[in-house]
């Protein structure tokens, strides 16, 4: 399939406009004045209505099945963006507040509807990237140092402003960070609601470790519903891990597929995707969808020999968090230098399938997706963790270089980076450390960033901008 | 075009900083003149100038555009007139700096409102950098603010600290704070030139750590306005443990004479 304009413009045209129906749907059946009435309480609403602007900034310059693949991601988010406001509206009875290092499988499976508070803090400044910077002053003008990660700081400081939404409880873990773990300490404070805290073990990689954690995804079950209306359906679980596993399987095919040089897809149709459906949807039939929908267009571009982009010059990893207020670097980048951006730290896992034979052995394998994810896995050590990843991601996918988005919030990963730069240095690998903050554009704005890749890239890859 | 009246072929390199204006003329014989002018407000203004000046020391050479190429780096690179293409100051300083000695692997590139950290290769390429654009402390216009206080220039700051027998340390990370931490120091009557050097020890160790991120493999050598600071390159000889190769030229121009090199090359 040779990309045209009309069919381009068509791609754009078709999905926002559905997406913008999804969105007025939800705003008659919500009702007009009483969607007024939440954004005064809860002001992110009127940011994440906004949701569908990403889509443009996504799909900007992009062609053919890339383009589509984009498009579906996206369309994807924003129906999914829906249903987490839909749960908020009208689900409140069920609501649970959670950290990004719990399962929602779990909480699903219970008939729950979880709200990832850490969701608000990537979400909002993604479409509009000042959005939670008076969440980050909160924190800090109550005191807490600002010196800690801006994405704790934006919940705490949705939590301190009373912009949460009324829930039943709350479930958090000592992952990923001591800014994450902290947070939660003020939450609870401020909510004033029952709070359960996974313990989730140091050394994760041993039997003990999982049969451990499982135990620990038992205790939560049985405080979830002892605090809440939720019961456990221990064959609705094992559906949302086969459905989880199906995905798993897609991915794995289109990782396969994006070794080759140049990529049959990259950007956020290999990014995106994983971030959102593993982590905010997983086990869902609609992600597992949007995934082999996405797979077959991979397929079928590698099958015509079509390139993501017209002239892939570079390929690169992107390590730690993508710059959620520069979301469309990606795109940047490929428009800029012909850099495919191919693999990141938050997509690679080497999670293995959940084994749903047994109640046990599904929730250690639950476990296993928390234990081994990239956020647990990379920044709490061994360096081993992170730098024996960052290698292998580079020979198994062909890297060209390796940017590392250098989060000044991130104290785990900072000495990590020290050891990088040694080992990179060795193996002759380009490395660019980019100094940023996660939320706050404040810090290090999108043209900051954008220096900071144009000297790498003029000194360093001697590379010369693409012709516009 | 390219040839002066006299017949022969000359190169220009200007960097345009965002303290100083340098420009550096080549020809096959090596550099034929060079100039360094304060910065004005508009960088255009500034490459004009400086390049003008230096051109005042060839004879038969009157005007820019009778060099063969020029080359603009520095932050105002965009802004050199006539320039036939602009590169990164990165680039220029690891090209000047090894048109000058090709035995030099690591550079401090202290400027007036930036620092640097390169590596480089037996050619002069760029094997790795880091920078300090963001924090005052620890650049030129930092040690222009401290000078201030002493009611001295650079130059007499600079022998202030050498004579110090011992250092004080200055603690505050920022220029602000530092500046304040300083007077503080004086009222109390601490010896003035125990402060200076404690000031630029604080300015040699922020050098010191971006240099430890690339790697520091000798010859280290310093480039930029501050390495004419002599007080600063001891303070830096002392936390590196190892000397600092001089370089043959002014180290304020060796970006212009980095961008003069690549231009002759690219010519």
């Amino acid at each position: 399939m040779k990309p045209s304009l009309i069919g381009d413009l068509a791609v754009y045209g078709k999905y926002s406009l559905v997406n913008w129906m999804k969105i007025i749907i939800l705003v008659v059946r919500h009702g007009p004045f009483d969607v007024i009435r939440d954004i005064r309480r809860y002001p992110w609403i009127l940011v994440l209505l906004q949701v569908n602007s990403l889509m443009w900034r996504f799909i900007r310059g992009r062609t053919g099945r890339y383009r589509e693949a984009t498009a579906v991601v996206m369309s994807d988010i924003v129906s999914s963006v829906i249903r987490m406001m839909e749960d908020v509206f009208f689900r409140g009875n069920r609501l649970v507040i959670h950290e990004d290092m719990v399962p929602p499988e779990i909480m699903r499976a219970m008939g729950l509807a979880p709200f990832m508070t850490e969701l608000m803090g990537i979400l909002m400044p993604m479409i509009k990237p000042h959005s939670v910077e008076n969440y980050i002053d909160a924190s800090e003008n109550e005191g807490i140092p600002p010196d800690i990660c801006s994405l704790p700081k934006s919940t705490m400081g949705l939590a301190l402003k009373g912009h949460l939404p009324p829930a039943l409880a709350v479930v958090t873990s000592n992952l990923p960070c001591d800014g994450g773990m902290s947070s939660y300490m003020l939450i609870e404070k401020k909510l004033k609601l029952p709070v359960f805290r996974l313990d989730i073990p140091y050394n994760f990689d041993t039997d003990r470790a999982v049969k451990y954690f499982a135990g620990e995804l038992r205790r939560m079950i049985d405080w979830l519903e002892a605090h809440t209306p939720g019961r456990m359906d221990w064959e609705r679980l094992r559906e949302i891990c086969e459905e989880r596993n199906k995905m798993l399987e897609y991915e794995l095919e289109l990782w396969d597929m994006i070794r080759i040089r140049p990529a049959p897809l990259a950007g956020e149709p290999v990014w995106l995707s994983h971030m959102w459906n593993f982590n905010v949807t997983p086990g869902s039939p609609a992600s597992t969808r949007i995934y082999k929908r996405i797979t077959e267009m991979g397929r079928k571009n590698l099958e015509e020999g079509v390139s993501s982009i017209k002239d892939e010059r570079y390929r690169a990893l992107l390590w730690n968090p993508p710059m959620i207020h520069f979301i469309d670097i990606y795109n940047w980048a490929e428009k800029t230098y012909g850099i495919s951006l191919i693999m990141d730290s938050m997509t690679f896992n080497r999670i293995p399938m959940i084994d749903t034979g047994t109640q046990d052995s599904m929730l250690e394998g639950l476990g296993r997706t928390i234990m081994a994810g990239p956020m647990a896995r990379h920044t709490r050590g061994p360096a081993k963790n992170y730098l024996d990843d960052i290698f292998h991601i580079h020979k198994h996918f062909d890297i060209d270089m390796v940017w590392v988005a250098g989060h000044i919030g991130c104290k785990n990963t900072q000495a990590l980076n020290g050891m990088l730069r040694e080992l990179c240095r060795r193996e002759s690998i380009p490395l660019l450390i980019i100094n940023y903050d996660l939320s706050d554009p404040r810090i290090v704005s999108r043209e900051g960033i954008i220096e900071q890749i144009d000297h790498f890239m003029e000194n360093i890859m001697k590379a010369e901008k693409m012709a516009s | 075009m390219g040839l002066a009246s006299s017949g022969v072929t000359y190169y220009g390199g200007c960097d345009v900083g965002s303290t100083t204006g340098k420009a550096v003329i080549l020809n096959r014989d090596g550099i034929a003149a060079t100039a360094v002018i304060p910065s004005e407000i508009d960088p255009a203004e500034t490459a004009e100038k400086v390049l003008n000046e230096a051109l005042k020391g060839i004879d038969g050479l009157r005007d820019i555009r009778d060099l063969a190429y020029l080359i603009g780096t520095g932050y105002g690179r965009n802004e050199v007139p006539f320039a036939n293409e602009n590169i990164s100051e990165i680039s220029c300083h690891a090209m000047g700096t090894h048109y000058c000695d090709p035995d030099i692997r690591t550079i401090i590139d202290i400027g007036g409102q930036d620092v640097k950290a390169v590596s480089i290769d037996e050619h002069g390429a760029v094997l790795e950098f880091v920078m300090n654009d963001k924090c005052a402390a620890g650049t030129g216009r930092f040690l222009e603010m401290m000078s201030r206080i002493f009611r001295m220039d650079l130059d007499a700051f600079s022998e202030l600290s050498l004579k110090a027998g011992k250092k004080i340390a200055i603690t505050s990370q920022c220029s602000v704070f530092a500046e304040t931490e300083v007077i503080s120091l004086l009222s109390k009557r601490k010896p003035p030139e125990e402060i200076a050097a404690g000031i630029q020890a604080s300015v040699a160790k922020r050098s010191f750590t971006l240099l430890k991120k690339v790697g520091i493999q000798p010859a280290v050598a310093a480039t930029g306005g501050c390495a004419k600071n002599k007080g600063l390159i001891a303070a830096l000889t002392a936390y590196l443990r190892q000397d600092i190769k001089p370089l043959p030229v002014d180290p304020q121009l060796v970006g212009a004479l980095g961008a003069a090199v690549s231009a002759q090359r690219k010519a």
